[in-house]
């Protein structure tokens, strides 16, 4: 299952690992641009136009790691461990279920209708067929787990997601992601059932969670750059639906380098611009 | 008359020059759809063979089929974009160097039995600087599929891999944020040691 897991997760660790939180965007375009001028450089070196709290960040992802490291981790694992994957995957199912309801309202608020069709219908069928959500009926009939939440309704309206922010237990998020939070967790019907069930649930978003965490520690020189990038581009993603063209960046940045300094830096700064609005495509089911 | 002959001849040794040219590129006629599915392909065959392989046997597998689709001196320069001026030739092997093994090795260690993935294409298109987008997706039995678009540009005559968006996270823009945070908090040489440390602990886990 481990192996499985890890597979599939150097595809879409992104969507795992932040399971709860919003927010999007890049950076160190910044950092490319502060070179232009050398005296600037000691300067610029920690400034990230979108994580001027660093330091904060970074002590509280540390904390949250060693959090993570002696309590979530190890019940994590024994839960890993004595439970069968058939009942992981119904707890995981559960939980997504109880979601779509938060999902069908943020549908609605970002007027897509059809969606919020099909995702009530996904709702319905897996609340019954599938008893109260222990099993994934619906996708079977092609009415796949769609990722909406509140934070995105907020940036489809136009809301800037505003600095990256960790946040102590809940880990990386934005300032638009914090009313997003408040939101999401208001419509879910699991706030509502008491403590017992809100601990399975956060169990169930650390489990999930496993194989991307695992995946980080794997392929990252610094953890907190990885997952802050990583974050804020699969926040995007979701937020612009995968519609927009995150490629092109690439082009903007190999224009960069071939470039004059003087030139670049300028164009480095549109090609974050242009970052904060591009990216694509679609989340993995829980 | 003469000068006739003469321009003639010039046409047709030019002429000659430019198709033996062309043939000493390989496959020139491969287009960017064709390299991508190609390397699609390659790892797929890998990943089929995953488990008598190994990790050995998928790194020498798969080390021919990275580095001939993706441009990775070009990678390593985007990565650490203005950075790049400032390192040394040597230095910038070096890490050109490193980068592939580490792709390499990456891709040994993720991607390492079948369960019945494949790879799907989409669509294709080209972008305003000359490169061109191929997007595709990977389908895994009981999961959502993968998002997979590949950006290439030309290099030579045939094209080149520069960037992979898995689900809207790119690979280069990933990198390039963690190596320069690296590079300019604690030198090239954390850098490389860092990066050596990752393909040491793909070989092992």
């Amino acid at each position: 299952m481990l192996k499985r897991l890890n597979k599939r997760d150097y595809r879409d660790f992104s969507s795992k690992v932040f399971g709860v939180i919003p927010s999007l965007l890049l950076t160190s375009v910044i950092l490319l641009s502060g070179c232009a001028t050398t005296q600037a450089d000691e300067k610029n070196i920690t400034l990230n136009k979108d994580d001027p709290y660093e330091n904060f960040n970074r002590k509280m992802f540390t904390f949250n790691d060693n959090v993570d490291g002696y309590f979530a981790k190890p019940i994590s694992d024994g839960y890993k461990w004595a439970t069968p994957q058939l009942v992981q995957t119904g707890v995981s199912n559960f939980f997504n279920n109880l979601k779509n309801v938060n999902v069908v309202i943020n549908d609605a608020l970002q007027a897509k209708f059809s969606q919020s069709a099909k995702d009530t219908g996904r709702l319905a069928i897996n609340t019954t067929l599938g008893l109260a959500g222990l099993f994934d009926v619906a996708k079977h009939v092609g009415l796949e787990q769609n990722e909406e939440d509140f934070d995105q309704t907020l940036a489809v309206w136009g809301v800037p997601k505003g600095s990256f922010l960790v946040l102590p237990f809940i880990g990386p998020s934005t300032m638009r992601g914090l009313p997003g939070a408040a939101f999401d967790t208001a419509a879910n019907p699991a706030t509502y059932v008491g403590f017992p069930i809100m601990a399975v649930s956060a169990l169930n978003t650390r489990a999930n969670a496993e194989g991307s965490l695992q995946f980080i520690n794997e392929a990252s020189l610094d953890p907190y750059v990885f997952t802050r990038e990583s974050f804020l581009q699969w926040r995007n993603n979701l937020a612009t639906d995968g519609k927009s063209e995150a490629s092109y960046d690439v082009d903007e940045l190999d224009v960069d380098i071939s470039d004059s300094p003087k030139n670049s830096a300028n164009k480095a700064d549109s090609t974050t611009d242009a970052h904060k609005e591009t990216i694509s495509s679609t989340p993995i089911s829980k | 008359m003469l000068l006739k002959i003469i321009k003639v001849s010039f046409f047709y040794i030019s002429l000659l020059i430019s198709t033996t040219h062309a043939f000493a590129q390989d496959d020139p006629t491969e287009t960017a759809k064709q390299v991508v599915e190609k390397f699609q392909a390659e790892l797929i065959a890998v990943m089929k063979n995953g488990k008598q392989l190994n990790y050995a046997g998928r790194y020498e597998k798969l080390h021919d089929p990275v580095s001939n689709s993706h441009d990775l001196t070009k990678i390593a320069r985007i990565i650490i974009g203005k950075e790049w001026e400032k390192l040394s030739e040597a230095q910038q092997q070096k890490l050109v160097d490193v980068i592939i093994r580490l792709s390499v090795s990456s891709y040994a260690h993720n991607f390492k039995d079948y369960t019945g993935e494949s790879f799907v294409f989409d669509s294709e298109e080209e972008t305003t600087r000359g490169g061109v987008v191929v997007h595709s997706h990977l389908n895994i039995p009981d999961s959502k599929p993968v998002k997979f678009d590949y950006m290439l540009k030309e290099k030579g005559n045939s094209w080149r891999i520069i960037n992979i968006i898995a689900n809207g996270v790119s690979d280069l823009a990933l990198k390039r944020s963690e190596y320069t945070s690296v590079l300019q908090h604690e030198g090239f040489d954390a850098l490389i040691s860092k990066i050596n440390e990752k393909i040491d602990n793909y070989s092992k886990l």
